[in-house]
């Protein structure tokens, strides 16, 4: 077994400076491992702080208290406490996020969009150019798209660009919030294959899956916040 | 993929710049106050800040046009730091031309006006030691592709250019003799929405694909989200909170960053 993720002690309250200073407890010494192939998911109730935990262990959100020891190559990277480009340095190597929105850079192509990670790997342009149309073309998206840029596009055909571009070379450590919810039935499926293989192939997974179908066949743990919850 | 791939990065590389504790006044006006910060190789630095907080005041310190009241500006230049103020005033002016570049807010102010587009990246050539005419005009066309400027326009002047052609023109005169580092105030400011995206990506991608370090000036929370990596809000002449971009844009810790951040719709 090898520990990938390690969340200790983490607690968040966001204080709200310009509403009178409101405190906004929402959980507290949360704390849990990740090794490399399991999927844990998180549970709990709209509101309960899900996707907040999620960003703290991308390094989106900062903890009030706790610390997210991720492995990055030979050794671990607090991600609450190292610098910026350390911490961008793990993104780029390590630590994926997919989210339920694509961020669509103005004028770049989709193609790109997809092959962007692999290059910044050190993939070819050839070999990434090759796995990227694979990957479009597994998740279903017409091939006369894949040389635009997807401001245009539907809200699923943008989630699945920014599927296809999260798992065409998945990162050891992989966090998902919400990926398949604005996708139809079967492209949801290819969804949850990728991220079987994903996790198979030895990604530590962290995610959030709204659709109860998709969380069996997802997880391998489940961990529920409603136990953390902070008194208000 | 496999973690043997995941390797590299106990090297740490010294930083291009170092800013200690940078003071300027005017008068008793406050321009900038004990700014301090380090700047390494490819990294892409966001100064945000209302109207006045002494963004322009801080930039025009660290790129050696305006001489601090107090601090010091460190800049690693042949493989040993030297201190910006301490070093003699042609020195600093040829450092100035072939080490980093300067894109204006105006680009009138970064342009020589009365030269040809071509003449206006081509000197800078000629500054760094390149004598040979059929080559520089070969770059220089190269560049003025690059930023999207036709070949046909190569002998007009910048007079006889759309704003947002005279500010990618500009962008070419700076990023021509491949800088280290580059100082931007407000890059995309007076273009309109359309112009200002593409200007927005073609930075983007240059300043990627070179691995220039960068410091930029906006008080554009998008252009911010786009183009940097680390962020400094400043207020009132001093950095009230500062950290990984998308960090201090989507859970801002300080009063003034939560004001900022809530007074715009989406970044
Ligand atoms: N940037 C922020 N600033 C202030 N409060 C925030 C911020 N982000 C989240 N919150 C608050 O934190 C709490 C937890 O929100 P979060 O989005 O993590 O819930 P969730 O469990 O993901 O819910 P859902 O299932 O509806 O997506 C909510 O009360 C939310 O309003
Ligand atoms: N040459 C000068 N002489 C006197 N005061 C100055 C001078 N330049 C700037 N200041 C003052 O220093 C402070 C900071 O100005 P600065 O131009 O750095 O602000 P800024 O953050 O760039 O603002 P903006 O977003 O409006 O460009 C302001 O109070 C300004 O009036
Ligand atoms: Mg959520
Ligand atoms: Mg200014």
């Amino acid at each position: 077994m090898t520990m990938m993720l390690k969340a200790e002690g983490l607690t968040k309250q966001f204080v709200l400076h310009n509403q009178g200073s409101v405190t906004l407890p929402v959980f507290a010494e949360v704390s849990f491992t990740v090794e490399r192939g399991e999927a844990v998911i998180l549970h709990g109730q709209s509101g309960v702080g899900k996707s907040t935990l999620l960003r703290i262990l991308y390094g989106n959100y900062r903890p009030t208290l706790g610390h997210v020891h991720v492995r990055h190559g030979g050794d671990f990277v607090d991600i609450v406490t190292a610098t910026p480009r350390r911490v961008l340095e793990a993104r780029r190597k390590t630590l994926g996020f997919v989210s339920q929105f694509l961020r669509v850079i103005p004028r770049v192509k989709t193609i790109d969009i997809v092959k962007d990670p692999m290059l910044a790997r050190g993939v070819t342009d050839d070999e990434a150019s090759r796995r990227a149309g694979d990957m479009l073309a597994r998740l279903n998206l017409p091939e006369r798209l894949w040389s635009l840029a997807p401001t245009t596009f539907s809200g699923g055909e943008q989630q699945r660009v920014n599927i296809a571009r999260s798992f065409v070379d998945p990162s050891p450590v992989l966090l998902l919030d919400e990926p398949t919810a604005s996708l139809d039935a079967t492209n949801r499926d290819v969804v949850v294959e990728l991220i079987d293989e994903a996790r198979k192939a030895g990604s530590a997974i962290v995610g959030i899956f709204h659709d109860e179908a998709v969380r069996d066949r997802v997880a391998t743990r489940r961990l529920d916040l409603t136990a953390y919850r902070a008194a208000a | 993929m496999s973690l043997e791939r995941v390797h590299d990065m106990n090297a740490e590389p010294d930083p291009i710049l170092i800013a200690q504790k940078l003071t300027k006044l005017y008068g008793d006006r406050i321009g900038c106050r004990d700014v301090s910060f380090s700047l390494w190789p490819g990294e892409v630095l966001g100064v945000v800040g209302e109207s006045g907080s002494g963004k322009s005041t801080l930039l025009r310190c660290l790129a050696g046009i305006d001489r601090p009241t107090g601090g010091e500006v460190m800049f690693r230049h042949a493989d040993k730091p030297i201190s910006l103020f301490d070093i003699p005033e042609p020195t600093r002016r040829k450092l100035m031309r072939t080490e980093w570049g300067i894109v204006h807010q105006n680009p009138r102010d970064g342009l020589r006006m009365d030269v040809s587009a071509g003449g206006n990246v081509g000197e800078r050539l000629m500054d760094r030691g390149d004598r040979h005419y059929g080559k520089i005009r070969a770059a220089a066309i190269d560049w003025l592709t690059r930023v999207e400027i036709g070949e046909d326009r190569i002998d007009d002047r910048p007079r006889q250019f759309s704003g947002g052609m005279q500010q990618r023109l500009q962008i070419a005169r700076v990023l021509v003799p491949e800088p280290r580092l580059v100082f931007m105030d407000e890059p995309t400011g007076g273009l309109d929405v359309s112009v200002q995206a593409r200007l927005l990506d073609l930075l983007r991608v240059l300043v990627r694909d070179l691995g220039i370090a960068a410091v930029i000036v906006t008080h554009d929370l998008a252009v911010a989200r786009l183009l940097t990596d680390r962020l400094m809000v400043m207020k009132d002449g001093a950095v009230v909170e500062e950290g990984l971009t998308d960090q201090v844009l989507d859970d801002p810790q300080h009063a003034y960053t939560q004001l900022l951040t809530s007074a715009v719709l989406a970044a």
